[in-house]
């Protein structure tokens, strides 16, 4: 029993020494192919960029819409209903700031991101791999790695960082609007609290966190996007891409939290 | 003389998992040459494609291409290499998201430096040279096998390449639809600086445009000759092939 456990642990270990070491082989194929960007037209990647912009940003707009309101306001009404059982309800901005600007924007827009751009890039690049036409671009002699992969990169860097700040401003007027119908905040009160609570870190912290889940959401997707080598294993990889890309985002979030407010 | 040799394979042994696919394979294709290479489904004919295009160097013997070793082509070289042959195989592998101009308009985007409205016009000669214009603005899934064929095909033309590899490209096709496609191959050869290899299992379909064909059979070339050598040769693996005859020199599983 004790034999068995151990051997399974040990086993797990060696699958995430291979993975770790696979997935930076996978960086460094990346990094190499950058090298390329000086042999090839930027016009062919331009098309791209804009593509997966306008699918990963602007179509994912309505959905981060609405999920912000509901988030905005679900805060409000937890703020106006607990805030004032401890005397402090002057601090109402300041809880939205570190609650919605700081945590939940981002982190929601990720996983929005990666619930939706995520999977179907890994879909997109497995199912163009089993159909050959990865094979095909190479044989073009197309550096794959970058035609595919960077501007992807690019593409969710900016979706990410426009969905966040839509997602903040948003969340805050939703909230402000739900508040309304709980308690009367004159807006211009509302507005200069919220702008009082912020400081240059919680904006930095914004933009870093919106620049790192942008490259790894699609880095982590497009790796999983080239595994699979047959039909059937398009969907285990999809799985993982999703599931590993969520995992990777909260821990980001935490690391560059502690970074930026503990230490 | 050298000079005139596009490609040069050289004593190629190309082994794999313990299993040598190809075995002391030598021959040598000159600019403007033709050459049709045939054989049964594990002949090895198809293990040509990683030694002379994928870039596969862990092979013995050499492959020279326009009097380079390709095994000294580095990461960028070899991309450059890839970009001078054109390659066309039997998935096609156009890419799905693209309609037909932009599947074909895609290597001269990426390489060359050819002006956007200079690549459209360039496309759209090709387009009506293989009668695709119906569908140019149509997506692969919309198409049919040989609109699929010339678009492919297409794309694999539109760099110029001075060496255009067709693998298995033209199995499975209404040979009275892709017409077009023969008319721009005996053009290209008849320019004198452009090469072709045909890879296929049916070489009889290529006689009016190859003057060379080399057969396969376990990884060695058991026959090779010109058009009217591959005719009219008593080669005992060339007949049993042409008569489609188990009983011969070749064992067939």
């Amino acid at each position: 029993m004790i034999e068995n456990t151990v051997i399974k642990i040990g086993r797990w270990a060696i699958d995430i020494r291979n993975g770790v070491k696979d997935f930076s082989l996978f960086i460094k194929s990346i990094v190499t192919s950058f090298k390329s960007l000086r042999y090839i037209r930027f016009r062919s990647l331009y098309t791209i960029i804009i593509n997966q912009t306008r699918f990963t940003g602007v179509d994912a707009l309505s959905i981060v819409i609405i999920i912000a309101l509901l988030l905005g306001a679900t805060v409000i009404i937890q703020a106006l209903t607990s805030l004032p059982k401890f005397g402090v309800e002057g601090f109402l901005g300041n809880l939205l700031v570190i609650i919605i600007a700081r945590e939940l924007g981002p982190l929601a827009t990720t996983l929005i991101v990666i619930a939706r751009s995520g999977s179907a890039i890994a879909t997109e690049i497995s199912v163009q791999k089993w159909s050959k036409e990865i094979l095909a671009m190479e044989l073009m002699g197309i550096d794959t790695k970058l035609f595919i992969v960077f501007p992807r990169i690019i593409a969710s860097i900016l979706s990410i960082m426009g969905l966040i700040i839509i997602f903040d401003v948003v969340a805050f007027i939703g909230g402000y609007l739900i508040a309304l119908t709980v308690i009367y905040i004159p807006m211009d009160t509302f507005g200069q609290t919220l702008i009082d609570s912020f400081t240059f870190k919680d904006i930095t912290a914004a933009l870093a966190k919106s620049i790192l889940f942008g490259i790894a959401v699609p880095l982590i997707c497009c790796y999983y996007g080239f595994k699979p080598n047959s039909k059937f294993e398009i969907p285990i990889f999809v799985s993982k891409a999703v599931i590993r890309t969520l995992f990777v985002a909260i821990i980001v979030n935490i690391a560059i939290s502690t970074i930026f407010y503990l230490i | 003389m050298l000079e005139e040799l596009i490609l040069e394979v050289k004593n190629v042994k190309y082994t794999r998992d313990g299993v040598t696919l190809l075995n002391n394979i030598s021959f040598s294709l000159k600019k403007g040459e033709a050459m049709v290479i045939f054989g049964t489904e594990d002949s090895g004919i198809s293990h040509l494609f990683d030694v002379i295009i994928r870039g596969d160097v862990s092979f013995e013997g050499d492959v020279l291409y326009k009097g380079s070793s390709i095994k000294e082509l580095d990461y960028f070289s070899l991309m450059e290499y890839k970009e001078e042959i054109g390659y066309l195989h039997g998935d096609y592998g156009l890419i799905s998201n693209l309609s037909v101009e932009q599947n074909i308009s895609l290597p001269l985007e990426y390489h060359s430096s050819l002006s956007g409205a200079e690549i459209k016009n360039y496309v759209n000669k090709l387009i009506f040279d293989l009668n695709l214009d119906h569908c140019k603005k149509l997506r692969p899934f919309q198409l049919s096998r040989s609109e699929i064929l010339k678009t492919a095909f297409a794309r694999s033309i539109a760099n110029e390449p001075d060496l255009l590899y067709l693998e298995h490209a033209f199995e499975n096709q209404c040979y009275l639809n892709i017409i077009t496609i023969f008319d721009i191959l005996k053009k290209r050869i008849a320019r004198k600086d452009k090469s072709l290899i045909i890879v296929t299992y049916r070489p009889e379909n290529f006689i009016d445009i190859a003057n060379r064909f080399i057969m396969f059979f376990n990884g060695r070339i058991v026959f090779e000759g010109s058009k009217d050598e591959f005719l009219y040769s008593q080669n005992p693996y060339l007949i049993q092939y042409k008569t489609n005859n188990p009983e011969g020199p070749m064992v067939i599983l």
